[in-house]
């Protein structure tokens, strides 16, 4: 287990350093000039180089690669030429603000996709069965921002049920903080749900008609025992993987359900410094996604050898 | 005609006074203009009152041109749609307002953007307020008076005026903010210790040249004019320092989400009725427009007519406020060099410009036609015997084939706020028939003001600033004056994305400043449209209504346009 464990850490981190290194690539070809962006259009171009001389953006770029790993290691993205402030500190509560929809959205997807998932493999080719994975097909198919266009304006504007604006006022007790994330959430539930019913269903009817599935039945177990301890155990394995990317996708890139309901998460954040060439925040939003990625993949890997023993000890099948 | 009392009122006044109250007595100017030119003169609405009762008119007191900021909310000015809040307001609760986003740190001297100009005027407050239209109101100058030729200005400051953190707002104040200008915004008008304090509510300020409109520059006119105390330093974030004499104190900001402001007490003009306001930021009207449906926010500082028409449809839930003003959009083309080197490049531009198209499916009405020059028709002095421009599709053709232009590919800078882009789709097929193949660039306010203008560099040309892209389309907010417009876009080049160097229209503007009264002013105007036409260094199809948007529980909101809004008398009707 050890071996294993070592083995994805190290793996991880050459993701990390690969990603990092290409942001840095992207970022010195894009054009632009940081001084020029802080100080405006119409500052004297002397100013300009001075204030690029202190960012250090006129260092010869293997120095300035070098730098960049440091600042990797320590966090520390500098300043956003937008707001003037702390990379890390802007960074913050939008990670924050994207964790906890996150949450409340796989919260309520993951639960709700196995059981469908599960529902459907046990009445595999019944009506049952196709009426899920036909629902499972089509919300999965519909965008994101289009669900949450729709869930605004239905549910938000003509009825009043919830929040327009999906950020809670400072200092939201936990019911209300649920009161405004839910129709965001559920916007990304009905993208997600068809996803995980589909892939919980397909590992559960391949376990189903295993060998080991029969012997268990055959042995008396009860179906309870035979569904949680030897059918879920065997048949997740996909699911989680499928889980664990989305993670790392809800995090980042649920653009258009946070333009929709203002909701400020890393997305918009990510969507913002695009748009003002704002490489400080790019680089540091960006880093923070594929560290959430590579540590839900990592998560997702130790749960799936927690869960099967063949793959922890290395072996085959 | 009341000579006794005429005579006395004239015995009074200064030389400058004096030639305005001759050119209202002897018909030269009509009353409104006579109240408006009288409140950036300095005059006082009692003052004007007489000589108008002297003069013989019945209802002066009726037309006062003067809005105030503190005590109680007026109306008039903009046009209104919806049903006005009506009752009595009720004191408290926190108003909410869907404002678009900052696209930088909001330093009150060197913001250029509308979401800073609502965020910083909040707190914030100018020596001279916005009145009806174009006239000023007493701010934080409660009056101001002219030497003979306008060279030199003297404001007298509110007394009992206190910072946020408790401490006197005094003149030393407002001459330090007038230094940090002197290298600024108001270079072109003042320099470095042009300003002193003659005691500590008294401030005289000598100006590099005789300008009759220079209280407009220390108005919310030049957004950047805002005074701050002593111990600001240029560079300064309103978060970084947050300060202020107006009736809201800044208790949170957050770049990204929004600001937070809580009633100030002690404010000169009254204990606001609210208790506090929140800002919310977007850079999507569409999300703004959500948000007032939905009750998200009480109202927005700026929205688009296009993709707004729910709110319009809405009249019994929402009060929209259109200010018919000279917020215009300039299609600038470099005039010094490159594809429009020669002016009738431009004029086929302009020729190939459907302008009642554009203001009838843009705008859905909700303009005026631009005659490629930024003199809006709500001046006084705008010269509406000048033929207007009308599209001329083979002339325009016939031009860019005598330039050698046929075919002409191009890229068309865009901004990306309200309905430029929209605009700009529709100018992008317009030209198409003309022969042009104009490929748009739609950029955020964060990066596309390098593309119209960047660098100003005094080296090497007198006006123009160097680098930016050759043509494009951008934006200016609404002024009481042109003298921004003219000054900074046309003249002296901080803004001169077109390079347009013109001594004749530089004689013009100069004498339009100098001008203390209506017909000297019109005469250089006149001069000023005829050349900016002629010579089209920017193409104005057109000059937008400002619209703001707000909840009929809502009263008091005053807005000028230029993203400033006003809610130290605002509340919610009870």
């Amino acid at each position: 287990m050890r071996r294993f464990l070592l083995g994805r850490l190290a793996s991880s981190l050459v993701t990390l350093l690969l990603v990092a290194t290409f942001v840095f690539v992207i970022v010195n070809v894009l054009p632009g000039n940081p001084g020029r962006q802080l100080l405006g259009p119409l500052a004297p171009e002397s100013e300009v180089v001075k204030l690029n001389d202190k960012l250090g953006v006129n260092r010869p770029l293997v120095e300035q690669y070098g730098s960049s790993m440091k600042d990797l290691v320590t966090f520390d993205f500098g300043t956003s030429f937008r707001s003037g402030k702390s990379v890390v500190a802007t960074v913050r509560p939008a990670l924050f603000r994207s964790v906890k929809l996150a949450s409340l959205a796989l919260i309520i997807t993951i639960p709700l996709g196995i059981w469908a998932g599960v529902f459907a493999a046990r009445r595999q080719d019944k009506f049952a069965d196709r009426a899920v994975v036909m629902a499972g097909l089509t919300t999965s198919s519909i965008p994101d921002f289009v669900t949450a266009v729709v869930l605004s304006s239905l549910f938000c504007v003509t009825w009043k049920f919830g929040h327009v604006f999906a950020t809670p006022p400072d200092g939201s007790s936990i019911s209300k903080q649920f009161s405004y994330l839910i129709f965001p959430a559920l916007a990304m539930v009905v993208l997600y749900f068809g996803y995980i019913a589909r892939m919980t269903r397909a590992g559960v009817i391949n376990a189903l008609q295993s060998d080991y599935v029969r012997t268990a039945t055959m042995k008396g177990l009860s179906d309870r025992r035979v569904m949680v301890n030897h059918v879920l155990r065997n048949a997740l394995a996909p699911t989680i993987t499928v889980i664990s990317t989305q993670i790392g996708y809800l995090l980042g890139a649920i653009i258009g359900v946070e333009r929709v309901f203002n909701y400020q998460g890393i997305g918009l954040t990510i969507t913002d410094a695009v748009k003002a060439k704002d490489i400080p925040m790019l680089q540091g939003t960006v880093v923070l996604v594929a560290l959430v990625y590579v540590a839900a993949a990592l998560l997702a890997d130790l749960l799936i050898a927690y869960l099967n023993p063949r793959v922890r000890l290395g072996g085959g099948g | 005609m009341n000579f006794r009392l005429f005579d006395g009122l004239r015995r009074d006044a200064s030389a400058v006074e004096v030639d305005h109250i001759e050119a209202f007595a002897q018909g030269r100017i009509g009353r409104r203009d006579f109240l408006t030119r009288g409140t950036v003169l300095g005059l006082s609405v009692p003052f004007m009152s007489a000589v108008i009762a002297a003069c013989g008119s019945s209802d002066s007191g009726s037309t006062s041109p003067v809005t105030t900021i503190g005590g109680p909310a007026t109306t008039g000015g903009p046009a209104t749609t919806g049903a006005p809040a009506a009752g009595t307001v009720k004191p408290g609760g926190v108003l909410k307002v869907a404002n678009q986003k900052p696209s930088g740190p909001v330093d009150p001297v060197a913001m250029d953007n509308l979401g800073a100009y609502t965020v910083a005027s909040i707190p914030l407050e100018y020596l001279c307020g916005p009145g009806d239209g174009a006239a000023l109101a007493p701010m934080l100058a409660e009056s101001w008076k002219p030497n003979t030729d306008g060279s030199v200005w003297t404001f007298s400051l509110r007394k009992g005026v206190k910072w946020h953190d408790g401490t006197p707002f005094t003149s030393a104040d407002v001459v330090a903010t007038l230094d940090r200008l002197a290298d600024a915004g108001l270079k072109a008008s003042i320099a470095k210790g042009a300003s002193k304090a003659v005691d500590a509510t008294t401030v005289e300020v000598t100006l590099l040249a005789a300008d009759g409109n220079f209280p407009y520059q220390v108005s919310n006119w030049n957004p950047q004019s805002l005074i701050t105390p002593v111990a600001f330093v240029a560079g300064t974030t309103i978060d970084a320092m947050p300060t202020g004499t107006g009736p809201f104190k800044l208790t949170k900001y957050d770049a990204a989400t929004g600001a937070t402001f809580a009633r100030n007490d002690d404010w000169w003009g009254g204990k606001p009725n609210l208790d506090g306001v929140e800002l919310i930021f977007s850079d999507s009207p569409e999300t703004q427009i959500q948000g007032l449906l939905g009750d998200a926010v009480h109202a927005m500082v700026q929205f688009p007519v296009i993709g707004g028409e729910a709110v319009f449809a809405q009249a019994d839930k929402y009060v929209v406020e259109g200010i018919r003003g000279a917020s215009h959009r300039q299609i600038w083309m470099n005039s010094r060099e490159g594809n429009f080197a020669d002016k009738r490049t431009r004029q086929a531009i302009a020729l190939g410009l459907d302008r009642e198209a554009i203001i009838k499916n843009v705008l859905r009405g909700k303009g005026d036609l631009g005659n490629d020059h930024p003199i809006a028709p709500v001046y006084d002095f705008w010269d509406k015997s000048q033929p207007q421009r009308t599209r001329d599709v083979e002339k325009a053709k016939q031009l860019l084939k005598d330039t050698g232009k046929e075919g002409l590919a191009l890229t068309m800078n865009v901004v990306d706020l309200q309905e430029i882009s929209k605009t700009a789709e529709l100018i992008k097929s317009q030209l198409a028939e003309i022969g042009m193949n104009v490929t748009l660039n739609v950029e955020s306010t964060d990066t596309v003001y390098s593309k119209w203008c960047a660098v100003y560099d005094s080296k090497t040309e007198p006006a123009g600033c160097d680098g930016g892209e050759e043509f494009g389309i951008v934006d200016y907010g609404n002024r009481a004056t042109p003298d921004v417009y003219l000054t900074k876009a046309y003249a002296t080049g901080e803004w001169n994305s077109a390079h347009f160097i013109n001594a004749d229209f530089n004689t013009a503007v100069d004498a339009y400043k100098a001008g203390l009264d209506t017909s000297s002013r019109a005469t250089a105007i006149k001069k000023i449209q005829e050349i900016a036409t002629e010579e089209v260094p920017y193409a104005i199809p057109y000059f937008v209504n400002s619209l703001t948007a707000y909840s009929n529980k809502v009263t008091g909101i005053k807005q000028t346009g230029l993203g400033h809004y006003y809610l130290g008398t605002a509340g919610f009707v009870a």
